[in-house]
């Protein structure tokens, strides 16, 4: 770390770690593979990673209503997290019982580092969230429009983890294939685990004319819900 | 006479990849530091093809655990530009302030839109459409008329006939929404939701229609309406009697008694 980052704020100083992810993410995975500051780095990767989250909930939620706003502004982050933290176990005991040398601390940091860079395009994508939310009142245009930036987010914070693996376990030649295909199956167990939480923690947007719910009924699922958004929106049937 | 051997798999690994890190060396043009590649092979040895550069033994489950797994080309090329870009030092930049800003812009802009500036409506939701309907079970509508309908799951609009059927059900009036008369016609009528009283020192049960209160005859009367017994309300014998009557159910029933 360099001198001026150390001299600065805690935030600030938290904050420059989330810069050396976005500037140079190889150095700051070989940081993460040699044990350099590993806390220090979670420990930023989580806060800011749960305000640039909690900032998109509430953009997500000021289509509803102000409550909707400060419950998908709670609700945003805790997704995430949780979703990590029922998911990490898997990565990290397959991991070591495929010859991976990586701690319990250094798989959390990786996966904090995927969610942390999908919370940043999240953030990015932020204006262009905010201006279709005052332009436009297609209720299902708005959400499927939200959807696809969860999935470009997502993808890229997934595309991050992958090469962060690789680049982490690249030493450890033993099990590497099997590690491979193991990182590729969690990866799809972890977006399962993600839907299903963000059906069971919803609404996130809040549909018009309803009033606030802080969680709705279990009824469906995600890709249901997903399918049927679709149809109205191309006119092929009527959401009940 | 000794004769040489032919190379084995890992050797010819070994030569590609020092080729490899050879040719991305002169790339970057630095002199290379590993060895050069070895001698070729003997013409009887066949090419081996791009994919089956990784070691042949690493075929089963079991090899996949107990053995070394080499780097592939792709792999040891993408490792030594890990290393590279990893080596670089990160220079402070403009990064942490942009963020910063694009937090506070964002939270003043959140703040800004959720206003209610708009005759009570924040800029987020002041769109003249912007209450666009989902069309559910439960959804309140009205026509040009006076008569309001509460949306069934079968698609069925049931008119809500009285006020008190109205506050009987929990209805609020800002839930009613006002749509063409052409939307409301593509439902067809389902039962029309009525309110039912009864008092306690009477016997005789009324509906509730257009605030007037009509006579149901008897229980297979009643049933033959499609009632059940969960609808009727239990109010004062003077509030009902101060409801004026209706025609009694059925119309030739008579005379309606009071409560």
């Amino acid at each position: 770390m360099n001198t001026q980052a150390n001299d600065a704020p805690q935030p600030q100083r938290l904050l420059s770690e989330v810069e050396a992810l976005l500037r140079n993410r190889h150095r700051f995975f070989a940081e993460i593979r040699d044990g350099v500051n590993v806390n220090h780095k979670s420990r930023a990767m989580l806060l800011w990673s749960a305000i640039f989250l909690a900032l998109f909930g509430a953009v997500i939620g000021s289509e509803h209503s102000v409550w909707q706003a400060l419950a998908s502004s709670v609700k945003l982050p805790l997704l995430f997290l949780f979703t990590l933290v029922v998911c990490l176990p898997t990565l990290y005991f397959f991991n070591t019982i495929f010859e991976s040398s990586l701690s319990l601390g250094q798989n959390f940091a990786l996966l904090l580092s995927a969610i942390t860079m999908t919370a940043i395009i999240l953030l990015a994508f932020a204006p262009v969230v905010l201006f279709f939310l005052i332009t436009t009142s297609q209720y299902q245009f708005y959400k499927l429009l939200n959807v696809g930036i969860f999935a470009i987010a997502g993808w890229i914070g997934v595309r991050q983890l992958s090469q962060g693996m690789r680049m982490l376990t690249a030493n450890d030649r033993r099990g590497a294939r099997m590690r491979g295909r193991i990182l590729t199956l969690w990866i799809l167990l972890y977006a399962f685990v993600g839907s299903q939480l963000a059906w069971t923690l919803r609404p996130f947007f809040g549909a018009p004319g309803l009033p606030f719910e802080l969680f709705r009924g279990l009824g469906g699922n995600f890709y249901t819900n997903i399918f049927a958004s679709l149809g109205e929106l191309f006119g092929f049937f009527i959401v009940q | 006479m000794t004769r040489q051997q032919p190379p084995t798999p890992e050797e010819l690994i070994l030569s590609m990849l020092r080729e490899v890190l050879a040719r991305q060396a002169e790339q970057m043009g630095l002199k290379p530091k590993v060895e050069p590649p070895p001698a070729p092979l003997p013409p009887t040895q066949p090419p081996l093809p791009p994919a089956n550069i990784e070691s042949p033994r690493a075929t089963s489950p079991a090899d996949l655990e107990e053995a070394d797994e080499p780097l592939s080309a792709a792999e040891a090329q993408e490792l030594a530009e890990f290393n590279e870009l990893a080596a670089q030092p990160i220079l402070p930049g403009n990064l942490p302030r942009t963020l910063g800003l694009l937090v506070i812009g964002l939270l003043g802009l959140l703040v800004l839109i959720n206003i209610p500036i708009f005759n009570g409506l924040a800029l987020a939701r002041a769109l003249p459409d912007r209450q666009a309907l989902i069309i559910r079970a439960g959804l309140l509508l009205k026509g040009s008329g006076p008569e309001v309908y509460v949306l069934e799951q079968n698609n069925s609009k049931r008119w809500v006939s009285s006020l008190d059927a109205f506050a009987h059900y929990g209805y609020q009036w800002d839930e009613v929404h006002i749509v063409a008369d052409s939307f409301l016609d593509q439902f067809p009528d389902g039962r029309p939701l009525h309110v039912l009283l009864k008092c306690d020192a009477s016997p005789h049960i009324y509906r509730l229609e257009n605030n007037r209160k009509r006579w149901i005859k008897d229980i297979p009367t009643f049933e033959s309406e499609g009632h059940v017994w969960e609808d009727v309300r239990f109010v004062s014998c003077d509030h009902l009697r101060n409801i004026p009557n209706g025609p009694p159910i059925p119309p030739e029933a008579g005379p309606p008694p009071q409560p």
